[in-house]
């Protein structure tokens, strides 16, 4: 349970004929509990894969299918986590975490166990009461991971969830997406810029080409984390001294270069 | 618990109430037939409060335009509210409704109050529905607009955690436009204070606007001028109260607050 499948996937936004192009020909299959970060130049789709996988945009042509269905509408099976958080600022953090199980028609008893254990898995317990706009944009997003959590996804899709937040509460978050990742494994897809955080969660990294975005390549990840062994590490800028990570670093960043090419940077 | 703000508002008002007694009393540079001198505006207050004018006292007229207002928004904000909320949220439902609001808006309330009588007589439920109508073009515009401005993440948040339909207009749609929601019923609200006075100023025998109307044929100033002030405390503490729920209600909005 848990697989997600880009299937000659194109999308044109815009009207038929004269829209413009954002992707062409992506085929992607992410397997059972697999952790998968697509990392590309800004305006090249990225996000626009994700939006797909969730429901929120339908593809041109082709196909975008979890567990072998094509994906047709939002639903609680893909859980989202969200760059602006998207909380519900009249919502307490305990009832924003709530709703997506009184969705489901649990009943009370079981939904205050499983928020009890999401509020704990975030470290969240001693801000239950409080609402969004008392807490940091780290705690925020602590809350929108745990709302997707309590859930129990298939699969759950990160769009590039640590863009809003400062450099410190960046990293606390992605050793803290890690933690979860190795003790409770699910499929993952993940959106971002950042090289470095591609690399550090993902067992694969998929590079995109500018628009109209297509896969350039796929990077194994997993196998020189594992031959390595980074998980003996405790902190994110250790791994990053790695040879092994600064290898496959420079690698990916020499493919990104490539795609901004004539522009620069 | 008064702030250098409010120190500021209580001397404005000072101000005011000291010049209108200098123009009219102390120089005399303002006529009492054109405007009452603060004596003659006690006078008048003291005689509406106890013998009572146009046939009861201050407390019957102004309990009766109360009610009238209070009605007139309720019904407005019970009709309106939902009506822009689904405006917002169907792009069909406003294509189908908003030519026909566009034509109607632009007529003053006002205008209504012939069909109003000639529908529902000369009693009280004309003069609720014409400030109905006068209510209601406030909370349908803030209450669309309301739904039109919400963060698109929020509502596909909403649609990610599997919300049912009516659960998403009354927890998620609603709140994130609420906001708006009480710009409309304070506008609403105004309007409604605003057509109280001309809906009874026709055939009334009870209420602020008839104490106007009288005063008016007796050539009575002060008492013209005791209607006014009845209707601007009445507006004002209204005002208040929706305000203090409109904070409550928006505790979660800090945004929002001063």
């Amino acid at each position: 349970m848990g697989s997600i499948r880009f299937d000659k996937v194109d999308k044109v936004f815009g009207p038929r004929g004269s829209g413009v192009k954002a992707l062409d020909d992506i085929n992607l299959e992410i397997g059972e509990k697999e952790f998968v970060a697509i990392v590309g130049p800004s305006g090249c789709g990225k996000t626009t894969c994700l939006r797909m996988v969730a429901g929120f945009e339908p593809p041109s042509a082709g196909t975008v299918s979890v567990n072998g269905k094509a994906v047709t509408r939002p639903g609680p099976d893909r859980a989202v986590v969200f760059q602006q958080f998207a909380l519900f600022p009249w919502k307490t953090v305990r009832e924003n975490i709530e709703l997506g199980l009184r969705n489901k028609n649990l009943p009370k008893s079981e939904r205050d166990g499983l928020v009890a254990g999401a509020l704990k898995l975030m470290n969240l317990e001693s801000h239950a009461g409080a609402f969004p706009h008392q807490l940091s944009g780290g705690m925020q997003q602590r809350v929108a991971i745990a709302r997707a959590y309590v859930l129990d996804p298939e699969v759950l899709l990160m769009d590039e969830p640590f863009g809003a937040l400062d450099a410190q509460t960046r990293v606390v978050m992605q050793e803290e997406l890690v933690r979860l990742a190795r003790v409770n494994p699910r499929t993952v897809l993940f959106i971002t810029h950042a090289v470095e955080e591609a690399v550090y969660l993902a067992d694969r990294v998929a590079i995109m080409t500018r628009r109209p975005g297509r896969i350039k390549e796929v990077l194994d990840i997993r196998s020189v984390r594992e031959a390595e062994n980074w998980d003996r590490l405790q902190k994110i800028e250790d791994v990053m001294d790695l040879e092994s990570f600064v290898h496959l670093r420079t690698q990916i960043w020499k493919s990104l270069r490539e795609e901004k090419g004539a522009h620069g940077v | 618990m008064i702030g250098r703000r409010g120190w500021v508002s209580l001397a404005s008002v000072a101000a005011m109430l000291l010049l209108w007694f200098v123009v009219t009393t102390a120089t005399g540079l303002v006529s009492p037939g054109r405007f009452p001198s603060p004596a003659d505006f006690w006078q008048s207050l003291s005689q509406i409060a106890t013998r009572g004018y146009a046939g009861g006292a201050l407390a019957n007229h102004a309990f009766h335009s109360l009610r009238l207002v209070v009605l007139g928004f309720l019904v407005a904000i019970a009709t309106g509210v939902p009506l822009g909320l689904w405006m917002g949220w169907s792009r069909r439902a406003e294509a189908a409704i908003n030519p026909i609001f566009l034509i109607i808006r632009p007529i003053p309330p006002l205008a209504w109050i012939p069909l109003a009588i000639l529908w529902l007589g000369l009693g009280d439920a004309a003069k609720i529905m014409v400030i109905w109508f006068a209510a209601f073009v406030p909370s349908v515009i803030n209450s669309f607009a309301g739904v039109r401005s919400i963060d698109r993440p929020i509502i596909e948040a909403a649609r990610m955690l599997g919300t049912p339909r009516w659960r998403l207009i009354s927890e998620v749609i609603a709140p994130a436009a609420s906001p708006m929601i009480f710009t409309g019923l304070r506008l609403s609200l105004q309007a409604a204070w605003t057509t109280l006075v001309a809906a009874e100023l026709v055939g009334a025998l009870v209420g602020i606007g008839f104490v106007l109307n009288m005063a008016q044929q007796d050539i009575y100033p002060g008492m013209i001028l005791v209607g006014m002030v009845t209707v601007g405390v009445l507006g004002w503490a209204t005002t208040m109260l929706l305000g203090r729920v409109e904070r409550r209600a928006l505790a979660w909005n800090v945004a929002g607050r001063d």
